[in-house]
């Protein structure tokens, strides 16, 4: 019998969306558990930092991180994983391109801060107390991970092998990607983007398309009635799956929602929203400017529609401040 | 020492995307007129400026450029007869993005120019020059850099 | 990827570039790059030693990327492809920087300029590496050639192809053939008849087998490319290889000029007006009296900051012939000749010239720039219909010229027609509606579009040796290119990756010329790279990436824009 596999999976900056994906496996965590122990997963196990501080390099024959890095401790924990795994996946949409957390680069820290312990609704906060990094006490010093100013994609702060997409990943993929490494197959190119494919969502998606992509107003998706049939570009509706790898399955679109982007640009794009952006403005049915102004009016957040979930990732990476 | 002297005096960097039929004629006329302008801007040709894809406008932000330039054909009269109009369109979609992402407008800048327009080339280049003089130094590839 | 070997070469163009430009400095700095094999300055790139610089080089340090800084791509850079494909390397392994429209020729500050230049070529070496070889396509060449508009340009050009034994397809916007020279009397310096000169060219043209007219036509949409080009005529199709655009001119709206009272005071006409009168062998005032006096005023229109600035130079010559032809009519008609500069270039026209200004005519010099004459009725005591006040530029005096008809010689403007036809056959045109030939000096009959030439006065003022000329120029060029067989088009088109495409169809409506569809068994877009012209707009619009213009791809645009940055 092979020997079995050391699995870790992390999560950084993330919702726990991630981890469930891998949960969602279901039955096949016995496929899993067959080949593979579980060394570290901080959602399941308790295994301790220290625990795989202590584990040899490359220890871990597969370690998947998801979530981005936001702070000290997930800067660390990145580091200490690289060091110990055989093969750092970045898994799920945040470490991938920085994901929801991503859109945090709209702000710096200072705004952050000020917004969660100051102002939000549900914060009683009389001291003005803000989180320090060091904070001294009678027993000794206290130490909390330190917010950083920027978030970053995995792939910003230590070297990366493969890249899982989505938010989260399609299970199915996780399985896929998995049962290869088991198997012995052959890995693609180390930087690959695994378990999604180079051609994008309209590839799989079943709507009915057609070359009549103009455009004279967008709208949100509530405010059409969808037909549940044609292409939402051509109701009007901004879908970002021609500009994003196909792989979920058309999750979203098969529940009638348009494509938000998860999955991430296909191979060569240099930029993740530039591209469905260009798209999308020369869609707009209309050479004169004033008509021009109006249909992009319609497009009420280029960041949020385009870089939902890849601003660290993007060129210009986070907001000039 | 020399060197501390051209830190004082900030000369923008410019990049300029000018379609091949009308606006590159148009700077070419006007180095064939002798004309003067500033040495701000450096010219990338495409043959449309239905080509320029909006990543490339961030790349040259990214790579320091303090303000860009694209220039196309007038409003009908396009070689390719909508290619400006493509422009038109991602320009202005373009230029909402990047005022969410806190860069000064101004810095990117739309404008037609015909193979005939060797002086307003010149003039363009002095005038948008002058008003990134005026905006100062982008700071998008520091932010990039120090990016942590 | 094959290791890069790159060649730079830095030309001097004389002094143009190397006055403002430190070469030598750019080429010692520039062998310093990676990937640079040989960088060297040299006083004339394009010329032939230039070029055997560049292919010894190739042969010899085995280049496979070439970066020429000189003038402008749209210049040289065919010379330089050229050169390439000679020393068997594949031309568009070459990229240019332009160095000298765009930097020498423009700047003041020689350190400035040197930095510029160097990051121009830095862009450039960083560019070239991703470049991709492109192989010449050749298409078979149609021998038919479409001329818009049956002047005198029009009908020369017709005339050398269809001896030739080519098929010309001649269609004229108005009911008759021959233009403006319809209206002409005589020719000058020789006072010959225009309308013999004519009348013998068009009843070859009419009777050509090889010529097929149409009149009171207008050109529809065309489309194709040289060698292939097709429209609709009449509701019939008609296929040709090559165009010549011909559509001439307008005269100069004289009433625009409020100081002559053109429209107003019946007595004051244009040049046109007046020729119609010597055809006629009647030169009446509107009263129908014999006018004692006759003024002429030049450049009506030409020459002026308010109105055109340029020269049209056939009215000078025109005056002159005025001055002939009323003093053998009229001998006791004395002729007032009011011009700014006297302008006789050409065979035999300043012969023209001193002969006529021996005969019964006073020369007057008006200041074009300043004021320009102005033109009143004449009262009863005056024993004149109209008098001319102006300030005469010799002695300085403001003088007053009486006259009973005056003669505005108007100038040449492009024809209204043109701009419309500029954009159905892909010309551009410059600020004054004139189309904008290929080169000035190298190039002046072809256009930036291939397959299309432009002859006559709608490239710019001129009078008929010259018109005709350009003509059978432009006849000669497409003569060449029929003998040919085949013409090479435009490789650099759109190009689809199939294996990346989703079958959006976003790029399919993008298109100028539908030359994407769809292939619905695939389920990708297919570009048709005989009907794309290459502008890349598709590419700009796919979201995929998949949509890729040939030599002018993402990777290469991208890392000219770093290259730009790459030296601080």
């Amino acid at each position: 019998m092979k020997p079995k596999l050391n699995l870790a999976v992390y999560w950084g900056a993330a919702c726990g969306g991630c981890c469930v994906s891998v949960l969602d496996v279901h039955e096949k965590l016995f496929t899993i558990v067959e080949h593979a122990n579980l060394v570290f997963w901080p959602i399941a196990l308790d295994t301790k930092y220290k625990d795989v501080e202590q584990m040899p390099d490359g220890f871990i024959d597969l370690t998947l991180y998801n979530g981005a890095v936001r702070n000290s401790e997930n800067e660390h924990l990145a580091k200490l994983l690289r060091k110990k795994s055989k093969i750092l996946v970045a898994y799920g949409s945040c470490a991938h391109m920085g994901g929801i957390p991503g859109l945090a680069n709209l702000f710096n820290k200072e705004e952050i801060f000020k917004r969660v312990y100051f102002e939000s609704e549900s914060t009683i906060n009389p001291d003005q107390v803000l989180p320090q990094p060091h904070y001294k006490v009678s027993e000794g010093e206290l130490e909390i991970p330190e917010f950083y100013n920027d978030v970053r994609t995995l792939a910003q702060v230590v070297d990366v092998d493969y890249y899982l997409p989505g938010c989260p990943p399609q299970t199915e993929r996780l399985v896929e990607v998995f049962l290869a490494i088991v198997n012995g197959e052959q890995l693609p190119p180390k930087g690959s983007v695994i378990g999604a494919k180079d051609k994008t969502q309209c590839d799989e998606c079943k709507r009915k398309k057609s070359d009549n992509k103009l455009v004279k107003e967008f709208k949100r998706p509530w405010q059409i009635k969808d037909d549940g049939e044609t292409c939402f570009l051509e109701q009007g509706v901004i879908c970002c799956g021609p500009a994003t790898r196909s792989g979920c399955g058309v999750r979203c679109v098969e529940g009638n929602a348009p494509c938000r982007g998860c999955y991430g640009p296909p191979p060569e794009v240099a930029d993740p929203g530039a591209k469905m952006l260009s798209a999308i403005a020369t869609m707009i049915d209309s050479n004169d400017p004033n008509e021009i102004q109006k249909a992009i009016d319609t497009v009420v957040d280029p960041v949020g529609t385009f870089y939902r979930y890849s601003i660290p990732f993007s060129i210009l990476r986070r907001k000039l401040l | 020492m020399e060197n501390k002297v051209n830190e004082k005096i900030f000369k923008p960097k410019i990049v300029g995307f000018l379609c091949n039929w009308c606006s590159y004629t148009g700077a070419d006329l006007a180095g064939t007129s002798r004309m003067k302008y500033d040495e701000s801007i450096r010219v990338v040709r495409v043959m449309c400026s239905g080509r320029v894809d909006p990543t490339f406008v961030l790349k040259a932000f990214k790579e320091g450029a303090d303000g860009v330039l694209i220039c196309g054909c007038h409003p009908r009269d396009c070689h390719y007869h909508e290619g400006n109009y493509k422009c038109l369109r991602r320009y202005h979609l373009l230029k909402k993005y990047i005022i969410q992402m806190g860069i000064e407008p101004d810095r990117l800048r739309l404008e037609w120019i015909s193979a005939s327009e060797g002086a307003e080339f010149a003039k363009l280049v002095n005038e948008f020059t002058q008003k990134i003089a005026e905006l100062g130094p982008s700071k998008v590839k520091q932010n990039i850099e120090t990016f942590s | 990827m094959k290791e890069l070997r790159i060649g730079v070469y830095v030309c001097h163009c004389g002094t143009n570039i190397a006055a403002m430009v430190d070469v030598e400095k750019l080429a010692k700095e520039l062998s310093e790059v990676k990937n640079v094999i040989v960088a060297r300055d040299y006083k004339y790139m394009c010329s032939d030693p230039g070029q055997d610089l560049i292919i010894k080089d190739i042969q010899e340090h085995k280049l496979n990327r070439i970066v020429v800084a000189a003038c402008s791509p749209r210049m040289h850079e065919v010379t330089f492809r050229k050169a390439l494909e000679k020393a068997g390397l594949n031309p568009y392994y070459l990229e240019m920087a332009n160095i000298r429209e765009q930097c020498s020729w423009v700047h003041t500050n020689r350190n400035e300029a040197t930095i510029k230049a160097k990051d121009l070529i830095l862009a450039a070496i960083k560019r070239v590496k991703w470049h991709e070889p492109l192989d010449k396509r050749s298409v078979p060449i149609n021998e038919a050639t479409l001329i818009i508009g049956g002047g005198i340009s029009g009908i020369s050009a017709a005339l050398e192809l269809a001896n030739a034994g080519k098929k010309v397809y001649l269609v004229e916007k108005s009911n008759k053939l021959g233009g403006i020279m319809n209206q002409i009397d005589l020719t000058f310096p020789f006072l010959n008849s225009a309308r013999q000169i004519l009348d013998r060219k068009l009843s070859e043209v009419v009777n050509h087998p090889n010529i097929e007219i149409f009149l009171n036509t207008e050109i529809g949409e065309i489309f194709g490319y040289i060698g292939n080009f097709e429209t609709q005529i009449n509701g019939n199709k008609i296929v040709f290889g090559n165009i010549i655009v011909a559509t001439g001119l307008k005269p100069f709206d004289a009433s625009r000029i409020p100081e002559y009272g053109y429209g107003k005071l019946p007595d004051v006409i244009t040049s046109l007006e007046f020729e119609n009168m010597l055809k006629s062998g009647d030169i009446k005032t509107k009263s129908g009296k014999q006018p004692q006096s006759i003024a002429i005023i030049h450049c009506v229109g030409s020459r002026n900051e308010k109105y055109n600035v340029y020269c049209s130079r056939v009215c000078c010559l025109t005056a002159l012939k005025y001055i002939n032809q009323i003093n053998s009519v009229l001998p006791e008609t004395s002729i007032f000749d009011i011009y700014a500069d006297m302008r006789t270039f050409g065979k035999y026209c300043e012969e023209f010239y001193s002969s006529t200004s021996r005969k019964n005519v006073t020369f007057l010099v008006f200041d074009q720039k300043n004021e320009l004459p102005k033109i009143r009725e004449a009262s009863s005591s005056d024993k004149c219909n109209l008098i001319i006040n102006f300030r005469e530029k010799l002695s300085g005096e403001i003088i007053e010229v009486p006259a009973d008809m005056v003669i505005l010689m108007v100038g040449m403007e492009a024809h209204e027609a043109a701009k419309e036809v500029a954009h159905k056959v892909g010309v551009s045109m410059c600020g004054n509606n004139f189309y904008i030939e290929r080169h000035p000096k190298l190039d002046p009959v072809a256009t930036t579009t291939d397959g299309v030439y432009v002859v006559g006065t709608c490239q710019a003022p001129k009078d008929i040796p010259d018109s005709i000329s350009q003509a059978k120029a432009a006849a000669a060029r497409i003569l060449a290119t029929i003998e040919a067989k085949t013409v090479d088009v435009e490789v650099t088109t759109a190009f689809i990756n199939e294996d990346l495409c989703c079958g959006c169809q976003t790029c399919i409506k993008v298109c100028p010329y539908s030359a994407i569809s769809f292939d619905a068994v695939k389920k990708v877009s297919i570009v048709n790279e005989v009907l794309c012209k290459g502008c890349g707009t598709c590419a700009a619009a796919c979201p995929t990436g998949a949509a890729k213009a040939k030599h002018f791809t993402d990777v290469q645009i991208l890392s000219q824009i770093e290259g730009l940055f790459s030296y601080a």
